[in-house]
């Protein structure tokens, strides 16, 4: 009873394209579930799909205890949705806006009044609630659309890429107010595709391809898919660096970013190896020890579906 | 612990239909707002029906009026002058001032100097005087087909009227036509357009006026994504279909009012009949063309298609088939067919009868019908191609 989102063996396929492919989780009361994946992996399919908006083409899935092929109205009345794209309307008001989807879920009189006041206290809209929408910054935008899923009191937030296109922090304001509706015991279920989002989050799914490869907490999944050490080497002959680094034994990836590379060594206690052989081949270079991300996750995962 | 704030808002046992009527209630109220914030929209659509059926009211005419016609007077008599002055005493012809001879006829239509020659032959007068026949020929240009029936049908009954009377004054007693028809016309005795056009003016502008306005803005929420944030709430198809006429419905009822008031003070069109009767007319037929655009804007999702297949599947019937500009009963049986299936012709009907007419309800019920049943279809058919779900 305490599962508020369970899926099992759930399938979606548009003619010929399976776009979710057998998938299966469960998802806890006042747990944040992140849901990772490319674009066109089958995150927003899968949302939709829990969200009643989309008939699976097969398999189950139940949500706050109604069962989304049988009783999407019951679904619909139990979450909120927060949508991929931008869908207040930009010709009303905050106040207006709120007050529309509040009546589109049956509120009315008093009761939505209050709630309203409550929505825009809790996401620091007050002093916006007679803007019109279109006027707002991206971020205050994005908080009207969560006031907007929360002003029935949901059991559980769907938020299908809430954050797109927001700055950095903004972004992370928003995830802030999410994990505080958390706190108080509302479920929420975010796709993204930013990494430092879903490092938010108590546990991540891993979507490739319409399949869920991976599901666990951020550090199990760094820990069980990025063994050994890391660092970042910064060169300015990044050429010269891979190759003298590719003739080391047991080095496990190496990436180029920003102004240096990434290098994965494995076993752990080989710092000093990279290092010389960085420095043999680049005096001025710099060796740093990193921490594991989950895009060393998503990079690990994606390599071994490739292989 | 789940906080006391996070059980549903929505109690259980609160009645289906106050949750129906607060969702559809909802709907209508932003509809509303998006018509208030946007108010070039509303001039729009009570401005465009006021401009258009003054434009229409002046502009169509058919009466006939100082058409320009060539008389060509061979006979040069005084009976001869005397059919001539018969021809342009109604003012519907006025005789051109260099008539010429008959073969200049062709030059003087080309140059649009005149719209009809009347030859009046040499030795017409002794021709009469003897009891014989005169034939009187009358050419018409034809290019304007509209204006050449009237000018034909005008100038025969002033040239028999002339006949007559030439016949009564002149010798032989026998030629008398002993039996005259003497036409009275009831409902709009002098015969003037704007008396039955401005009924039929009045169904047009509604037409279009409504069947876009509803197109636009359901096609305008598909285009945005609204309609996906809409459907993940659990508000349901009819709930977003009846949201969405009501306010659109007193829009029209305005612009109803509004043009019946320009034509009955502009145009001096009368109401005799009652205005209850006209008003229910008018709201089945707005509740009809409403949603016709809602189901054309179901089936588009975008405001190009749905503007153009709006803006056709409106005018057409309301301009071409509703009995406003060409009766019904002369097209083809397939354009019968169709014209019976939009409701412009029943409200054109109803108009005219409740308008010149006095009709009473019990002549006028199956236009009321056909109305209705043309709005049920469309609000059901509206209803059912209205996914809720996205894909």
């Amino acid at each position: 009873m305490s599962d508020l989102i369970t899926v099992s063996r759930l399938c979606r396929s548009f003619g010929s394209f399976q776009a979710v492919k057998d998938v299966s989780f469960k998802v806890g009361r006042g747990e944040i579930f992140g849901y990772l994946g490319a674009n066109g992996a089958g995150k927003s399919t899968t949302i939709r799909m829990l969200c009643g908006l989309l008939q699976p083409t097969s398999g189950s899935a139940v949500v706050a205890g109604a069962d989304v092929a049988r009783d999407p109205e019951g679904v619909k009345r139990r979450i909120g949705y927060m949508s991929q794209k931008f869908s207040l309307y930009p010709d009303l008001t905050v106040f207006e806006n709120l007050d529309f989807f509040g009546g589109a879920y049956g509120l009315s009189g008093r009761a939505l009044r209050s709630r309203i006041d409550e929505v825009l206290d809790e996401l620091g809209l007050r002093d916006r609630s007679r803007s019109l929408t279109s006027s707002l910054p991206g971020g205050a935008r994005q908080r009207v659309a969560l006031a907007n899923a929360l002003l029935h009191n949901p059991d559980v937030l769907f938020l299908d890429e809430p954050t797109a296109g927001v700055d950095p922090a903004s972004r992370r304001d928003f995830i802030a107010l999410v994990r505080r509706r958390v706190a108080q015991g509302t479920t929420a279920f975010l796709t993204t595709h930013y990494m430092d989002e879903a490092e938010y989050c108590d546990r991540v799914g891993l979507m490739v391809a319409g399949c869920l490869k991976v599901l666990d907490t951020p550090s199990a999944l760094k820990a069980n898919h990025v063994p050994g050490a890391l660092f970042e080497v910064r060169t300015a002959r990044r050429g010269d660096v891979t190759a003298a680094l590719n003739a080391i034994q047991g080095l496990a990836t190496i990436q180029r970013i920003g102004a240096g590379l990434r290098v994965r060594y494995d076993p752990s206690p080989g710092r000093d190896r990279v290092a010389e052989s960085a420095l043999a081949a680049d005096p001025d270079a710099v060796v740093e020890a990193a921490e594991a991300s989950l895009d060393d996750v998503f990079r690990a995962v994606v390599d071994q579906e490739a292989q | 612990m789940t906080s006391s704030t996070s059980r549903p808002l929505t109690p259980r046992k609160v009645p289906r239909f106050r949750r129906f009527a607060v969702r559809t209630g909802a709907m209508a109220r932003k509809e509303t707002w998006h018509v208030v914030r946007d108010p070039s929209n509303l001039f729009l659509a009570l401005g465009m029906p006021v401009v258009l059926i003054i434009v229409f009211g002046y502009g169509v005419s058919f009466d006939l009026d100082h058409v320009p016609v060539a008389i060509i007077d061979q006979d040069g008599t005084r009976t001869s002058r005397q059919v001539a002055r018969d021809l342009t005493a109604s003012g519907e012809f006025d005789a051109i001032a260099d008539a010429g001879e008959p073969e200049d006829a062709d030059r003087l239509f080309r140059r649009q100097e005149a719209a009809a020659a009347v030859i009046l032959p040499r030795g017409m007068e002794k021709s009469l005087a003897r009891g014989e026949q005169v034939t009187l020929q009358v050419l018409v240009d034809g290019s304007d087909g509209g204006r050449a029936s009237s000018v034909i049908g005008s100038s025969a009954a002033i040239v028999r009227s002339a006949s007559i009377r030439a016949a009564a004054s002149g010798l032989p007693r026998a030629m008398v036509v002993p039996i005259r028809g003497r036409v009275r016309t009831l409902f709009n005795p002098e015969l003037r357009s704007a008396v039955f056009l401005v009924p039929g003016l009045i169904a047009y502008v509604l037409a279009i006026a409504a069947v876009l306005l509803t197109a636009l803005t359901v096609a305008r929420e598909w285009e945005r994504g609204n309609m996906e944030q809409l459907f993940a709430t659990p508000v349901g198809r009819l709930e977003i279909v009846l949201g969405k006429l009501s306010p659109y419905l007193a829009i029209g009822l305005l612009q109803a009012l509004l043009v019946l008031a320009v034509g009955t003070v502009v145009f001096d069109v009368p109401v005799r009949g009652h205005m209850a009767l006209l008003a229910a007319g008018t709201l089945l037929f707005l509740a009809g063309t409403l949603s016709q655009g809602l189901f054309i804007s179901v089936l588009a999702r975008n405001q190009q298609v749905a503007t153009q297949a709006g803006a056709i599947s409106s005018l057409l019937p309301a301009v071409l088939l509703s009995g406003f500009l060409f009766p019904i009963e002369n097209m083809p049986l397939a354009l019968q067919v169709i014209a019976s299936v939009f409701p412009s012709r029943y409200y054109v009907e109803l108009l005219r009868g409740v308008m010149l007419k006095d009709a009473p309800l019990a002549v006028l019920w199956p236009q009321l019908a056909a109305m209705a049943a043309f709005a049920a279809v469309m609000i059901v058919l509206s209803t059912a191609r209205f996914g809720r779900r996205i894909a």
